[in-house]
């Protein structure tokens, strides 16, 4: 099998020169080392940037207007 | 181990034959766009009003159907292909889907371009969403059956290559790439089902003169029970690209492949009982119909908002084997240099933004603010315009040497070309979404009224159509920069080495913690189907029983399906 993640990679797999796993990695994090406190922090992010637009559009552009011809 | 176009030589033909006509579209529906951006708003006007439909019609079929099923039925034979790591059970059938794809493909080109000719009668100018009464020449409703069934063999194809594997490996878990093809074409197999009825029962007999009339609801709501899901179409393919490609690109690993395999069930299950979200104004329909519809919708949030989770978990892995620290710091340990990376984590970005516009248009109150308004086609230019069509260039750089045997002409360019394309979209897409707020329809040539003013709450609507046209210009150069570089690359201008093959690292959590339930494909169809007759069955009852399957009736088989409804409503009439 050329590819897949249901197979491990070998090191002789991973020989094209731009490709990161070969040039850029400088530690291997393994499941239990990780933990994606980034992930977290966007996602809280990205929570309140739509939540804020919710409530915007909701209070502002919705109940703000008369009826709509649609 | 080697390149696939080495490995597997008739398969990647049929990769490369499907990306070639997916890229013929995409440049033909991008030159239309531009036309139509820059005539209703008023800047260059090279067609007529009446031809704008025509032009809409074009970009509207080229993308939303060509462009993106002939990429995604290609890039969807490399991963079954690749990740089963057999050919094709027998290449002719492989051929025979590919070629019925092209001839549906023709035959429906050819009534669109009729309407650019004065000469002929014959045309096309429903639109993408050519629902009666809108009506088009019989070719065209042909060739999307004939399209339609050219997709349905692809599938048979997969699975026939999946239950072949599967005789070998008994016990093993379906590698992901396959099992998201598979779960996205039994989706796809319930969801085109409807436009099928819709085109071969209705549409079609219509237009060759057998029925006297159809029942415009029917078909609206046949053509919208595939008109959302169709959505999940293009994008279960990116989510693919996402999960497996882009986390590879970051130097990291996918967080988890259950999560991944959950998310493509749950998209099986939930996409198809959505589509009566887009008839919120239709009167035929009642509102407890319209909020089941939304409330499916917005279950569908959850597989997004997972991937969302998933993905950037992924992409922070690599980050931080890279050396990336910190809350937000991590970002700029990014190979934000490599086109295929920076051009699907932009698409993704945009995706985040549309999930957005999207809950405002499934809101069944807030639609109304919204409905048939530009803001729609802000919302979609978001998804299908930059999640799909972004990522599926983007990946193409990585993609592309797998399947012609050597490397992209050159990353710099690619670079340039995917951030021109997010710019251009940021200036169009946002614009569209304010324009839409303030009233300004969509499907229009000209949306300029005697005695009507489209007030914005900022700024004003002539500054937001230089918006539009700016940013549909920069989305074309994009394009025509893409397309360039494709050629470039395609024929080895640059005379690069073979690529080296390489490999897509293993999951975090790999499949062996998925639970076997998962791989139960029978099960996860028939809750799919189960909970699309609970949300179809008694709205497409009430429109029938209100209308008839085929309006007011006057030839002998509308007078038979006539006398047939009769003895339905007869016999079902006693049950209260």
């Amino acid at each position: 099998m050329s590819s897949g993640t249901e197979h491990e990679a070998s090191p002789d797999t991973l020989d094209e020169p731009d490709d990161v796993w070969e040039v850029d990695i400088e530690k291997q994090i393994g499941h239990d080392e990780y933990d994606p406190v980034g992930t977290l922090s966007l996602i809280t992010v990205y929570f309140l940037i739509i939540a804020f637009l919710w409530v915007f559009m909701y209070f502002v552009e919705f109940l703000g207007r008369g009826p709509t011809v649609v | 181990m080697g390149v696939f176009a080495h490995e597997y030589p008739n398969e990647a033909g049929i990769v490369r034959a499907a990306l070639a006509s997916s890229f013929v579209a995409l440049l033909l529906g991008g030159v239309m766009g531009l036309i139509q951006a820059l005539h209703r708003t008023g800047y260059v006007q090279v067609i007529d009003d009446s031809t704008y439909y025509t032009v809409l019609t074009l970009h509207g079929v080229s993308l939303a159907i060509l462009f993106s099923i002939f990429f995604l039925v290609g890039f969807f034979q490399w991963a079954v292909t690749d990740s089963l790591d057999r050919p094709s059970e027998d290449i002719r059938f492989t051929k025979l889907w590919y070629a019925l794809m092209v001839l549906g493909s023709i035959m429906a080109a050819v009534p669109i371009l009729g309407g650019f000719i004065d000469q002929t009668e014959i045309s096309a100018d429903v639109l993408f969403t050519f629902y009666a009464p809108l009506e088009a020449h019989p070719l065209f409703y042909a060739g999307l059956a004939v399209f339609i069934i050219g997709t349905w063999l692809a599938g048979i194809d997969w699975f026939r290559s999946w239950w072949a594997w599967k005789q070998k490996n008994r016990g093993e878990k379906t590698p992901l790439r396959t099992f998201m093809v598979l779960t996205t074409m039994l989706m796809w197999y319930l969801a085109s089902a409807g436009v099928a009825i819709a085109v071969i029962f209705f549409l079609l007999p219509w237009q060759l003169g057998l029925v006297g009339g159809v029942n415009p609801l029917l078909t609206r709501t046949l053509f919208w029970f595939f008109g959302h899901p169709v959505v999940y179409f293009w994008l279960m393919p990116v989510y693919m690209m996402w999960y497996v490609i882009l986390p590879k690109l970051a130097g990291g690993r996918l967080f988890s492949d259950p999560l991944a395999r959950i998310v493509f069930v749950l998209f099986l299950v939930l996409s198809v009982p959505t589509g009566i979200h887009h008839q919120y104004v239709d009167p035929g329909i009642s509102e407890g119909f319209k909020f089941l519809a939304m409330t499916n919708t917005m279950f569908l949030l959850l597989p997004s908002l997972l991937t969302a989770f998933t993905v950037v978990a992924s992409i922070e892995h690599g980050a931080r084997q890279r050396g990336g620290s910190g809350y937000f710091r991590w970002l700029t340990d990014l190979p934000w240099n490599r086109p295929a990376f920076t051009g699907m984590a932009l698409a993704a970005l945009m995706f985040a933004a549309a999930g957005f516009s999207g809950m405002v248009n499934a809101g069944m109150n807030f639609n109304y603010l919204v409905h048939n308004t530009l803001w729609i086609v802000g919302h979609f230019h978001l998804t299908v315009g930059t999640a799909v069509a972004l990522s599926f260039m983007a990946s193409t750089y990585w993609f592309l040497p797998k399947i012609t045997g050597h490397k992209v002409f050159s990353k710099r360019l690619g670079l340039v070309q995917v951030v021109v394309w997010f710019i251009g979209m940021v200036f169009m897409s946002n614009a569209m979404h304010r324009i839409g707020l303030a009233g300004e329809p969509r499907r229009t040539a000209d949306p300029f009224y005697d005695g009507v003013t489209f007030e914005t709450s900022l700024g004003t609507i002539s500054e937001l159509h230089a918006q539009i046209a700016l940013g549909s210009v920069l989305l074309v150069v994009s394009l025509l920069l893409f397309a360039a570089h494709i050629l470039l690359s395609w024929f080895n201008f640059a005379d690069k080495d073979a690529p080296t093959p390489d490999t897509i690292p293993p999951a975090l959590s790999g499949p062996e913690h998925a639970p076997a339930v998962l791989e139960n494909f029978r099960l996860w169809t028939a809750i799919a189907i189960g909970l699309i007759l609970l949300t179809y069955t008694l709205p497409i009852a009430a429109i029938v029983s209100g209308n008839g399957w085929f309006g007011p009736v006057t030839t002998f088989i509308g007078d038979t399906s006539s006398f047939l409804t009769g003895l339905f409503h007869a016999v079902f009439g006693v049950i209260p």
